[in-house]
């Protein structure tokens, strides 16, 4: 589903480049769920922006669901983005002047989705959420942890095959990370791909399959078999 | 997919902004809509033909001094003197300089004054036959005064019993057409209308009824005399240089002064109102200016406040089109929203000016012109921000800003 081979990045300014990311392989099967774990400065948040296309790889290949993302436009990236991709940030980054509906409305729109159909999945996922009855809360108004129910709403609505999740509980208390990590497990069971970039082991634990980013390459990987996949155990051998 | 809903309504949340803007909007419009409609009015005005060769036409005063036997002698002798100049095709006495902005107006009416009738406001002048060949102008219907007909003296208590009329004043005083032959009334002086001149104008050219015009047959000499003086073009300049000196040789008891081509009496006269179109000029290409750069420094400055959210929404499936048109859309909402908002303020601006300055009434035409001008101009003024925004990297969603 996700194949990454020989991914490079790197920065260029004027005086210094620095290699986010080198040598970097990975391959990540349907309904896995990831924990990507490493010091600060490791290259996380490089791996993540290029899984999420939001930013280009500068040398390797990258394939998503058969594309080469290398190759598309800036605007069929943009549509693959929308179509595949659903993105959990650490700051929730919902738009503050936007209520809950239109928010997670942002994507669908882009996506061209009938207005009917976009409230089905709004009022759905709000639901899966348990935030139904907030809809016309402004984000403002919610905790911590709401608003990142929020954002995994969106990233749910859409119905994407792929949540990239960018330290989700990164700001929230220990109960409301436990509450969003429990949302990010029961969204996989129903077969969500999930790669999740975290500080918190405990967290990281929990998750089926576990790597971690060294200076900017894969350094290593536990499997934790509480929760065996064999699509997982393929992917792995792989990497061994 | 235009998101006109939700920008509306992300607007109505943060309304301080958008506030401003509107009101900068229906401010630029009111101002521009109205100034413009002035430099219009300006420029028709300042733009309109007088009917006279200005270039080959100039005029002076002849101050006589000291004690004069027959000033009427004199003079006529001096306008004759003038005429045997090489180079000048006539010249005459006359009692107001045309297009100069000093002169004489009265009421001419189709009874006696005393019998209180209905009368027409016209400017008047003084002179001889020769005055309409001096002026350049032609006497389209009837026929120029006799020498006979002319009333030579130093005051208006001979009135003429003939007048030729501008067709400006003969049709708004005769309005079926049927001017020439008719009698007009100076006070209780009847006069009859024996020609009439095409093209005319006062001394005023601001004045509403300036094509309104009355040329008496009266020589009329005064101690300080006006001359005017019509020469090959080529020639005027050499003539107005030489002219005093000639007229000193024949007597040398009097000052000439108040030397002034036409076209230098024009532009003097009407030196203010050029200023008064530059000055707005410059004040609408001001106005203009603070507010593209105004509409310019909101739109970078939400952008730069919605970097994170703009960087999101890359995130999420916009393409950069969807950024461009996102700014886009938003200042079109505020635009629309201010463009009613502009019409009254415009509409109530000019009417204060009718009412304030005697301005004619502004021209809707001239606010709708405007209320897309200033949109053209705003959707010019959000375009680079905006373009600016549509390149912000999604990867900024992930970023600490």
């Amino acid at each position: 589903m996700l194949s990454m081979k020989n991914i490079s990045k790197v920065y260029q300014t004027e005086k210094v480049q620095t290699h986010a990311l080198r040598d970097f392989n990975l391959e990540v099967a349907e309904g896995e769920f990831i924990a990507v774990t490493g010091p600060s400065g490791s290259g996380k948040t490089t791996f993540l922006n290029i899984a999420g296309m939001l930013e280009p790889h500068t040398g390797g290949q990258y394939m998503l669901d058969g594309i080469d993302v290398g190759k598309l436009s800036d605007n069929q990236t943009a549509d693959l983005r929308n179509q595949k991709i659903g993105f959990i940030f650490q700051g929730f980054n919902l738009i503050p002047d936007l209520n809950l509906f239109e928010n997670i409305e942002v994507p669908l729109r882009y996506a061209g989705i009938k207005s009917a159909e976009r409230k089905r999945r709004i009022v759905e996922c709000l639901e899966k959420v348990g935030l139904a009855s907030r809809a016309k809360h402004l984000p403002q108004q919610l905790s911590g942890g709401q608003q990142q129910r929020v954002a995994i709403a969106r990233a749910l609505a859409g119905k994407p095959r792929f949540l990239l999740a960018d330290e989700p509980t990164g700001n929230l208390d220990s109960l409301m990370a436990r509450q969003v990590m429990e949302l990010l497990e029961s969204i996989n069971e129903e077969g969500a791909t999930i790669i999740m970039v975290t500080h918190d082991a405990e967290l990281a634990r929990r998750a089926p399959r576990n790597i971690q980013v060294v200076d900017g390459q894969l350094a290593d990987f536990t499997l934790y078999q509480n929760k065996t996949i064999e699509a997982v155990a393929n992917a792995t051998a792989m990497e061994v | 997919m235009l998101e006109i809903k939700p920008i509306l309504r992300s607007l109505m949340r943060s309304k301080a902004g958008a506030a401003m803007l509107i009101f900068q909007i229906i401010i630029t419009t009111a101002i521009v809509s109205n100034a413009a409609f002035i430099i219009n009015d300006r420029m028709n005005y300042l733009s309109q033909e007088t009917g006279y060769p200005e270039d080959e036409i100039f005029s002076f005063s002849v101050m006589t001094v000291g004690e004069v036997d027959n000033l009427s002698t004199l003079l006529e002798g001096t306008e004759q003197l003038i005429r045997d100049i090489p180079g000048v095709i006539n010249a005459n006495l006359i009692n107001n300089v045309p297009v100069s902005g000093g002169g004489s107006a009265s009421g001419f009416g189709s009874q006696p004054a005393s019998e209180r009738g209905p009368d027409t406001r016209a400017a008047y002048f003084t002179a001889d036959e020769n005055i309409f060949e001096t002026l350049g102008v032609t006497i389209s219907e009837g026929r120029n005064f006799r020498s006979d007909e002319v009333i030579v003296g130093s005051t208006m208590n001979d009135v003429p019993q003939v007048v030729i009329v501008s067709k400006g004043f003969a049709d708004t005083h005769f309005p079926e057409g049927n001017g020439l032959g008719q009698t007009i009334y100076f006070g209780n002086a009847p006069m009859q209308i024996i020609g009439i001149v095409d093209k005319m104008k006062g001394p005023w050219l601001k004045d509403s009824a300036v094509d309104s015009v009355v040329v008496m047959p009266n020589a009329r000499a005064s101690m300080r005399q006006k001359f005017i003086v019509r020469t090959e073009a080529d020639q005027r300049d050499i003539i107005m240089r030489d002219i005093e000196s000639v007229l000193l040789e024949e007597s040398n008891k009097r000052v000439v002064t108040y030397m002034r081509s036409m076209d230098a009496a024009k532009a003097n006269y009407n030196a203010s109102d050029i200023l008064m179109v530059r000055m707005m000029t410059v004040i609408i290409c001001v106005i203009v200016l603070v507010t593209a750069l105004g509409i310019f420094g909101m739109t970078v400055f939400n952008i730069s406040k919605r970097t994170k959210q703009i960087g999101t929404r890359r995130a999420l499936g916009a393409r950069k089109s969807a950024i461009l048109r996102y700014f886009l859309v938003e200042n079109t909402i505020i635009c629309i929203v201010s463009a009613a908002a502009s019409y009254a303020s415009s509409l109530f601006l000019g009417e204060y000016m009718m009412s304030e300055f005697s301005l004619p009434a502004l021209d809707n035409s001239y606010i709708v012109v405007t209320i897309v001008c200033v949109f053209a101009i705003s959707l010019l003024s959000v375009l680079f921000p905006a373009l600016k925004a549509a390149n912000i990297a999604p990867s900024i969603a992930t970023r600490s800003i």
